[in-house]
């Protein structure tokens, strides 16, 4: 029977029992969505890696690695597995605006890759082994043959397989590429017996060339070639060829670096997979989604919670006359309880049932295929794993629910049955401070009676503050997070970047030659290499702005006319020292450390990096080499050359945005949605219970002869208080809930925050529609109230 | 001079296939200035009766003609207009606004009147100057009702409906409340309707309305009204 009553009841409270389980449902969704989120990406890439060998450490070596060098390195204790590897970027023949990244894992051990169709892997064979989602996008399928062009030589392979690759889980060109794109850029693999062939036909045209220069007759110098090329030339050329060995270890990189110092008497660049762009990113998206899964769901767990106190105490005080019949029919106080938890109870299993759909929901929007990551990780498995703390949570929130309702019945079954069947007494009226002042009673009806409304009702007061204040939160920092992507892409393509083409250089091409190409392409270059300071890794950015062709920028985004006297941190190094005061560094690969002084600070785009002139890195006598040449002419203009590793257009940079902006987009579109449902159902609740309680007065209001449409005014107007107090405060709360999403979400993109005026329109319009429409909707009751009924009862 | 006239009035309320007849073809006329008890056991249709006179309400049937205004037909806004033009409420539970203090409950009908009486001079004819800034929690029930009284008078009302008004008062203020309501009805010149279960207020009444099961039994007009003071109570 108290089932039934249960049921009656909630369908009596229809709107707060709806409201209540929408936050709920909210509040789980959104708490295990994010967190299946990470979780999901942490066990599908953790997976793939395991399956592809991803590797821990990668060495560099500008001169490249010798069999006798991995040897050694595979003997160090504690290494597992190790193997010479080649990773360099080609351009596919006839088609200059696609690209791809050529792979060989010389023995097969790490950072292999996945069939996903077509024949397997054959360390012997002749044919090329394509990342399947570039294939499918480009048209290219098992049995086709792709021409690619390699130092200005032509390799032509036939594609014997599609796969996918851990190393390659987010394929982007280089470090200037934020978001991939699969249809331009994909990644092959060929094998060591291939590349053995390639590096034999580059040596012999090489020797072809030079025996014609010196006279020797083409038919004949071929021929000769032949005869020259020994075996020790061609092992020479192939080690050359493999300027990285790729490692799984689970020792420390200082641990391996000492290692490696003792068994090869030099020091090498190590990179740690920490320190590895698709293992960064990847762990950075989990890092994120981690974030996001701590702080907006607490927003709305922390809003549903506190919308079930303040429902549950006015449903109780409501209910309390019922409370004092079941007690005075002999129904013992701890039936009773039991009854009101359940409540709370089922509130709590029917959201969080909701919930957990929800949840599942939002974590494949953004974890599959076809969802947000999808245009980012390129993987074969998306599965759904929740991370083990949400159950004790979830559970814990249910449990929460019913004790609010069981606290809330607790409070009306003290005293006698004849008290708990005595109606509620509202708090008797004190004057507050407010009252006290002068100017207090000179305001109208209205004004008084919405103000002493709201110091009786502080509870449902903060509530609704609460509401509006993140119906802000969620617009200013999901719209202002779109504007400052949208700075930050502006900045990118207008503020730093002036040139049209980015080519990138062959390491250690002769100098002679680069400064031909930069000549005849009338280009700008810059060099970047690793460095350390203090055992931290970072970039050195050498710099030649002649043409203006790239800008380097201050925290305001101004451009900076760089000192040749001093080096440049980037925002995120700027905390190693202040300006005037020495740092040092030493490039990895050579011995000597430089003690530079710091003239200034600037917002580095995308690298970690220390900047300074070619001019001063000249007057340090940095060894360095030519990374990239920045030019206005168009790709298609830049002939291929044995010195270009790969050219890359603004245009085709800039695109690769698309996706991106995209996600984000989606991403702003869900905040907006969840702003206006959050604010929507908190001041729908809210305003419903006002005016319950208030029925009684806003009858009182109609008998004596006041028109509903004044009553809804007066209704109104209370919610138009209440939203301004809220925007002013919800305001700031939404620029720095949205600062420290960019510190914590993009702290590696040195992003400024930019919210433009339209931001800010959207966000007041947005909020003060939902409360005009939710004050609307609770007006409009007024109509239908019963002067009659509402009357009868003594207070 | 009639001011109130019901013409073959009945309302009937609906629920599902059950009808009831709260007043049945009820016919009756109220002259100007005169003290109107409706005396009747409960669910006899006095408050009915009150809250159709009172514009709470529309009848089924009939007209109801009040000051030669028909308000069985009128619309929600223009019921809204009568109740603050016409008439005045006093109810049993006082029906103050407990978050506006003595002064601002009476000045509140004000915002809705034309030609609204002074507040603070109505406060003071019910004796509770003392207590203008007092909220309505603070006060006994007894003043509670002095200033409901002076609140419905505020709006300058032709009738005063009294729904109980000593209903929830113990009898020694009952019977003060009582004088008042009456010494201000006639001071203002004012038609007062009471609607009570209580026989002795009849007593005092210059006309009584009996009603019954939705009918009305019986109207008397008494020549010599007593006063609150000479009913034994």
């Amino acid at each position: 029977m108290l089932l039934r009553k249960l049921l009656r009841t909630a369908w009596s409270y229809k709107a707060q029992f709806i409201s209540m389980i929408i936050m709920m449902t909210l509040g789980i969704g959104i708490f295990l969505g994010f967190n299946m989120e990470w979780k999901t990406i942490e066990y599908d890439v953790g997976k793939f890696f395991e399956e592809t060998k991803y590797a821990d450490y990668r060495m560099y070596s500008e001169s490249g690695f010798t069999k006798d060098d991995l040897e050694k390195i595979a003997s160090i204790d504690g290494v597992d597995a190790a193997t010479r590897y080649l990773s360099v970027n080609l351009e596919i023949k006839g088609d200059s605006k696609k690209a791809l990244t050529l792979d060989v894992s010389e023995n097969y051990s790490v950072s292999i890759f996945t069939l996903i169709s077509g024949d397997g892997y054959d360390e012997n064979g002749d044919g090329i082994w394509l990342s399947d989602k570039f294939a499918r996008l480009n048209n290219i399928e098992i049995g086709d043959t792709l021409t690619l062009e390699f130092q200005g030589l032509d390799i032509e392979s036939r594609v014997v397989g599609l796969i996918k690759a851990g190393e390659h889980m987010i394929c982007l060109a280089d470090s200037n590429q934020v978001m991939p794109d699969f249809n331009t850029f994909g990644y092959a693999y060929i094998s060591p017996a291939k590349l053995g062939a390639i590096i034999r036909e580059k040596a012999l045209n090489t020797l072809t060339d030079e025996l014609q220069k010196a006279g020797v007759p083409a038919d004949m110098a071929k021929e000769q070639a032949e005869a020259m090329l020994t075996d020790e030339m061609l092992t020479e050329a192939i080690d050359k060829s493999f300027p990285q060995i790729n490692l799984i270890s689970g020792l420390g990189k200082s641990e391996l670096e000492e290692a490696v110092k003792e068994k090869l008497g030099r020091t090498l660049m190590v990179v740690s997979k920490d320190d590895h762009a698709v293992y960064r990113e990847a762990m950075g998206e989990a890092k994120e989604g981690k974030t996001m899964g701590s702080i907006l769901p607490v927003l709305f767990l922390a809003i549903a919670i506190l919308t079930m106190v303040t429902t549950m105490h006015r449903i109780a005080t409501q209910e309390k006359t019922q409370i004092g019949v079941l007690k005075a029919l002999g129904f013992k106080n701890r039936t009773i309880l039991l009854h009101y938890s359940f409540y709370g109870l089922f509130i709590g299993i029917v959201g969080a049932a909701l919930g957990a759909v929800l949840g599942y929901f939002v974590c494949k929007l953004i974890m599959s295929e076809n969802g947000m990551m999808g245009t980012y990780f390129d993987m074969p498995d998306w599965s759904a794993a929740t991370p083990a703390f949400c159950y004790p949570i979830i559970a814990g929130t249910v449990l929460l629910l019913a004790l609010i309702s069981f606290l809330s019945v607790r409070a009306q079954l003290r005293g006698t049955a004849a008290d708990a069947l005595r109606p509620y007494t509202p708090k008797k009226m004190k004057k507050s401070v407010l009252e006290k002042l002068p100017f207090f009673s000179k305001m109208r009806f209205a004004t008084k009676w919405n103000m002493r409304d709201l110091m009786r009702h502080k509870s449902r007061f903060a509530m609704t503050l609460v509401g509006i204040i993140g119906c802000m939160i969620l617009l200013v920092g999901g719209l202002g997070m779109r504007d400052t992507m949208a700075g930050f892409l502006d900045l990118l393509d207008n503020g730093v970047s002036h040139y049209a083409t980015k080519v990138n250089i062959v390491e250690n091409t002769e100098r002679e030659k680069v400064d031909h190409l930069i000549a005849d392409l009338d280009a700008d270059w810059e060099s970047y290499s690793g460095i350390s300071i203090d055992g931290y890794t970072a970039t050195l950015d050498i710099v030649h702005n002649e043409n203006g062709r790239l800008s380097v920028i201050d925290e305001d985004n101004k451009e900076i006319d760089l000192q040749n006297d001093g080096v440049y941190l980037c925002q995120r190094l700027s905390d190693r020292a202040k300006i005037g005061e020495y740092i040092e560094f030493s490039p990895y690969g050579g011995e000597e450390t430089y003690r530079v002084k710091v003239v200034g600070y600037n917002r580095s785009i995308m690298t970690e990096s220390v900047t300074m002139t070619d001019k001063y890195a000249d007057e340090l006598g940095i060894k360095y080499s030519v990374s990239a040449v920045y030019t206005n002419k168009d790709s298609s203009d830049i002939p291929s050359s044995d010195l270009i590793s790969g050219k890359q257009d603004k245009k085709q940079l800039m695109d690769s945005f698309g996706s991106f902006v995209q996600i984000m987009d989606s991403m702003v579109l869900i905040l907006v949605v969840a702003a206006v449902i959050l604010g929507i159902v908190v001041l729908y609740n809210l305003g419903v219970m006002s005016y319950v309680e208030r029925s009684r007065e806003l009858a009182t209001l109609k008998v004596l002869g006041f028109r509903s449409k004044k009553i809804g005014q007066l209704l109104i107007s209370q919610n138009v208080w209440l939203t301004v107090i809220g925007v002013i405060l919800g305001m700031p709360a939404g620029v720095g809930t949205l600062y420290w999403l960019i510190t914590a979400l993009a702290g590696e993109y040195e992003m400024k925050l930019m919210l433009g005026p339209l931001t800010y329109s959207v966000s007041i319009l947005l909020t003060f529609g939902v409360s005009l429409l939710v004050g609307w909707m609770v007006a409009r009751k007024n109509r239908k109230i019963d002067m009659v009924e509402a009357l009868k009862n003594a207070e | 001079m009639s001011i109130v006239q019901f013409d073959n009035v009945s309302r009937i309320y609906k629920s599902g296939d059950h009808e009831l007849r709260a007043l049945d073809h009820v016919s009756f006329t109220l002259d100007e200035g005169k003290f109107v008890v409706i005396l009747g056991p409960s669910g006899a249709g006095k408050s009915t009766l009150l809250n159709l006179l009172g514009g709470l309400d529309s009848p089924s049937e009939g007209t109801i003609t009040v000051a030669g205004a028909d308000i069985s037909k009128l619309s929600d806004n223009e019921l809204a207009d009568y109740r603050a033009s016409t008439v005045g409420f006093v109810f049993q539970f006082y029906n103050l606004i407990p978050t506006l203090t003595v002064y601002e409950n009476v000045k509140l009908v004000s915002e809705i009147s034309k030609n609204a009486l002074d507040a603070k001079d109505m406060i003071d004819k019910v004796g509770l100057l003392d207590h203008l800034n007092n909220f309505p929690s603070e006060l006994s029930g007894g003043e509670q009702q002095r200033i409901s009284i002076a609140r419905a008078l505020a709006k300058n009302p032709k009738i005063l409906l009294c729904d109980e008004p000593t209903g929830a008062l113990d009898s020694e203020t009952g019977v003060m409340v009582l004088g008042l309501l009456l010494d201000m009805a006639k001071n203002y010149g004012k038609t007062i309707v009471i609607v009570t279960h209580n026989q002795n207020i009849a007593k005092m009444a210059d006309v009584v309305i009996r009603v019954k099961n939705g009918k009305i039994r019986e109207v008397t007009e008494q020549e010599n009204p007593l006063s609150a003071d000479e009913v034994e109570w």
